[in-house]
């Protein structure tokens, strides 16, 4: 019964173990509560609260993909939505730490998959979550008279796969270079925070090119505005086939350096200074 | 065919961390069956040792061979073959003992309907089978050490490894944990390679290998060992000695 | 525009239906650059701008659609435009300084408001003459012919009055206050209400024809905008006499009120300075015009949704619909 010959993994084990892994991000991430609520609370509260403070801000033109004037909340609906799907990037970061600290990551690391097929499992979790989250975000919007086409409501699934991709990608290639917990504040404050302002998600950027080009090349360049437009357009059913070039492409980036960055070779458990 | 490979071979591998050796050209072989016991104080290497063998960093010089398969050649295979007790904890413990058992068995690949069978008989092996629904966080430190164990096993390895499993446990658990790792040893031909300081844990018929700040100072069954390090009557005082020559 | 294509199935529940074949054209005065922008009524594409005389405001259709009067008021009359020929076969005499008209639902008369000497003219069509002058209030605005086409509702600006005239007799029958500086006064399809928007007012009141008293006074409030921008001045009440549709000027919405409780069901968001509204001919669509963004906004009535908007000419006033 003991193993002493060569097996190569069939195909299904590599599903089994996919699945295994998302099945233990959802069982972490309905234990903790706190999380799954402050996930849902936090775009809500922005919704009600810029919305109600931000309302003059759009100004006169009318922004594709929309073909008439709309109401401030339902702009910035899909900047936060990519906030959400930011913030559970940065989560899922947070729980890699960590679980690096606690021990757990050792559980994962010594599974005989390929290393970049765990942390593509991982990532898939991570952005299963966020779907979910999203979704329960636009359904609680609706009642913000978030109202997008029915078309909208399946054409935007790709668009929150792909951003969640890229955007947990981020959160991994951070965390493979963050070593404490304690640091992860700091760090987070420098990714979040600028993604999210300097983006389209909460005004039209032709209006912060009137206010100053340097800034309107950042929230170009940010990928986040790519990712806040994509889900912009696949709401109303259209594609933006730019941001999701920038999108695909920055995923696969992030994606390399995650796995180079957890490499045994070179990696993060390397360079700590080990216990013994 | 060929007589049978040693479980686990090193060969000459030694690592840096920065300009720090932690190991230096260590070197030695565990055979199917054999219970062997890594000795060495806090800082000897252990825990760097064991890193290199579960893959958690690159070994970059020496060899390491599990089963014959040079490491680097194929380290999905020979990770297959391994069971791992580290020294840190590292279960979920906001998880089930269950859910815990279920997600390695995922990451070893093992379907739902064949892991549970074995969960239930790893679990009654060391006597938790009615703990499986209780969340890991309200179990002690002895008990998490025995579902760590129960884990390590359900893939059916056929090396184990153990880095100081009995660290901070009480006498009852270390007893049950070190008679049950032998008896594996015994019944089911498992190799065991336990790491730890404490001399006591090395029976009069283990192998064990001395390792002290990074080098390997005698390796062989504990009778040899204690009679290469002349004058010495136990293990303990052979220990001792090798060091005191060592340092 | 990419959609993304389904199958039927699964949304057509959910989609809306699909619109029907909307053979209709919109004719749109604008204000500012003298022209009338005309546009198919089911692609809401521009297919015609329309050089006409100064000012051009008021904007009426003759029953059959044949034809389309404009008030062109620095011009002072009232231009005839040939919707076929797209050209301005006739002028009417109309008195000084035409703001708004209504049309006689024969449509064999015209009262038209002459703002600045206080009277409204009735013009005859056929003649294209004016017939009579009626003295009203101070700055008349507001016309309004009720269906059976016996009583005229003029309102006065400053004095903040509804005139109602006997058309038979024009002679004044009743003088009702309403709220402060009347612009527009609808009657419903069946003539028992005359709805008046009061600008400075910041109301609707509702004036119920056989005691001419004001049975309800329908108020605004939008949250986040100032009551000062929210300036009641078009109104169009759908044919079932159900919802009334107010255009609220520089609060940039229109109000849906539902007609029997007087509340306000929503506000839908439309271009800026929206000032007048008409309804499509299946009455399934509303179109507004948007002052100071140039541009027509499309409302979905039965989904009260803002569908679309599509730009025009300069400072666009009112809008008719003819087939």
């Amino acid at each position: 019964m003991l193993q002493t010959k060569l097996r190569p993994l069939p195909p299904a084990a590599y599903a089994r173990c996919m699945a295994g892994i998302i099945r233990r991000e959802g069982l972490r991430w309905v234990h903790q509560r706190g999380r799954f609520v402050s996930a849902l609370v936090r775009p809500l509260v922005w919704l009600a609260i810029f919305a109600a403070g931000f309302r003059f801000v759009l100004g006169v033109s009318i922004i594709p993909p929309y073909e008439t004037y709309i109401p401030y909340e339902v702009y910035i609906a899909p900047g936060l939505i990519a906030m959400i799907e930011l913030f559970n990037g940065m989560q899922s970061s947070l729980s890699m730490v960590y679980d690096r600290e606690m021990g757990s990551m050792k559980t994962l690391m010594v599974s005989p998959f390929p290393r970049w097929f765990l942390l593509l499992s991982k990532l898939l979790a991570g952005v299963a979550v966020a779907v979910v989250q999203s979704y329960i975000f636009l359904g609680i919007a609706w009642f913000w008279e978030i109202e997008p086409p029915a078309i909208g409501y399946l054409a935007v699934l790709p668009a929150l796969i792909l951003s969640g991709l890229m955007l947990g990608a981020l959160g991994l290639v951070m965390s493979s270079f963050i070593r404490q917990l304690e640091n992860f504040a700091g760090v987070m404050n420098f990714v979040i925070f600028p993604m999210f302002f300097a983006s389209s998600a909460l005004y039209p950027l032709w209006r912060v090119k009137e206010s100053s080009l340097f800034l309107w090349w950042v929230c170009q360049l940010n990928p986040f505005t790519s990712a806040t437009e994509l889900i912009r357009f696949a709401l109303y059913g259209r594609v933006d086939w730019m941001s999701a070039a920038v999108v695909i492409g920055c995923t696969v980036v992030f994606m390399a350096a995650a796995v180079a960055g957890y490499d045994p070779g070179r990696g993060l458990m390397a360079r700590k200074a080990g216990a013994e | 065919m060929h007589e049978p490979a040693a479980a686990l071979e090193i060969d000459g591998l030694t690592h840096r961390f920065g300009a720090r050796r932690a190991l230096d050209a260590v070197g030695f072989r565990i055979r199917p069956g054999e219970f062997t016991v890594l000795l060495g104080q806090n800082g000897a290497g252990k825990t760097t040792l064991f890193a290199l063998i579960t893959r958690l960093y690159h070994a970059h010089q020496g060899g390491i061979a599990v089963f014959g398969q040079p490491f680097r050649d194929a380290p999905s295979a020979a990770l297959a073959r391994m069971g791992v007790v580290f020294q840190q904890p590292t279960l979920d413990l906001d998880l089930t003992v269950q859910q815990n058992l279920q997600y390695h068995a995922a990451l070893h690949g093992i379907a739902g309907h064949t892991a549970a069978p074995r969960i239930r008989d790893e679990l009654a092996r060391v006597n938790l089978g009615e703990r499986a629904g209780d969340r890991v966080r309200l179990l002690s430190g002895g008990q998490r050490r025995r579902v760590e164990l129960a884990r390590a096993l359900l893939h059916e390895p056929s090396l184990l490894l153990l880095d100081e499993p009995t660290a901070g446990l009480d006498m009852e658990s270390r007893g049950f944990l070190l008679n049950h790792v032998r008896r594996l040893c015994r019944e089911r031909g498992l190799a065991v390679l336990w790491a730890t300081h404490l001399i006591d844990e090395a029976g009069e018929d283990a192998h064990v290998v001395v390792l002290h700040k990074g080098r390997v100072l005698a390796t062989g069954p504990v009778p040899a060992v204690v009679a290469q390090a002349g004058g010495a009557q136990t293990l303990k005082d052979a220990f001792e000695h090798l060091t005191h020559a060592a340092n | 525009m990419q959609t993304v294509r389904l199958a039927p199935a699964l949304l057509g529940a959910a989609l809306l239906a699909a619109p029907a074949a909307r053979a209709e054209r919109l004719f749109v005065s604008n204000e500012k650059d003298n022209t009338v922008t005309v546009l198919d009524g089911q692609t809401l594409a521009v297919t015609a701008t329309v050089k006409v005389g100064d000012r051009p405001r008021g904007i009426v259709a003759s029953p059959d659609g044949g034809s389309v009067y404009i008030c062109t008021s620095d011009s002072d009359h009232v231009e005839m435009l040939d919707t076929k020929t797209l050209t301005v076969t006739r002028i009417l005499s109309s008195g000084p300084d035409p703001e708004l008209m209504t049309l006689s639902p024969d449509g064999q008369t015209l009262y038209v408001a002459n703002e600045n000497d206080n009277m409204v003219s009735v013009v005859d069509v056929k003649a294209g003459r004016v017939m009579t002058e009626i003295p009203v209030g101070v700055e008349p605005e507001g016309m309004g012919v009720s269906p059976d086409g016996r009583v005229l509702v003029n309102t006065s600006e400053t004095t903040s009055m509804a005139h109602f005239i006997d058309t038979g007799t024009q002679q004044s029958i009743a003088n009702v206050l309403v709220g402060s500086r009347p612009r527009v006064a609808r009657f419903t399809a069946d003539g028992k209400q005359v709805w008046v928007s009061a600008e400075v007012g910041g109301t609707v009141s509702v004036i119920d024809t056989a005691s001419h008293t004001v049975v309800h006074t329908v108020s605004f409030a939008i949250p986040g905008v100032p009551a000062e921008s929210i300036q009641p001045v078009g109104i169009a009440i759908t044919p079932d006499a159900k919802t009334a549709f107010v255009a609220l000027g520089p609060a940039n919405r229109i109000a849906a009120v539902d007609a029997k409780t007087y509340e306000v069901r929503k506000y839908l968001l439309v271009g800026q300075r929206v000032w007048n509204l008409a309804f499509s001919l299946d009455g399934k669509r509303l179109y507004t015009t948007n002052g100071v963004s140039n541009d027509l906004s499309v409302i979905d009535v039965d989904g009260l949704r803002v569908v679309k908007s599509v730009p025009v000419g300069q400072l666009p006033w009112g809008v008719a619909v003819v087939p």
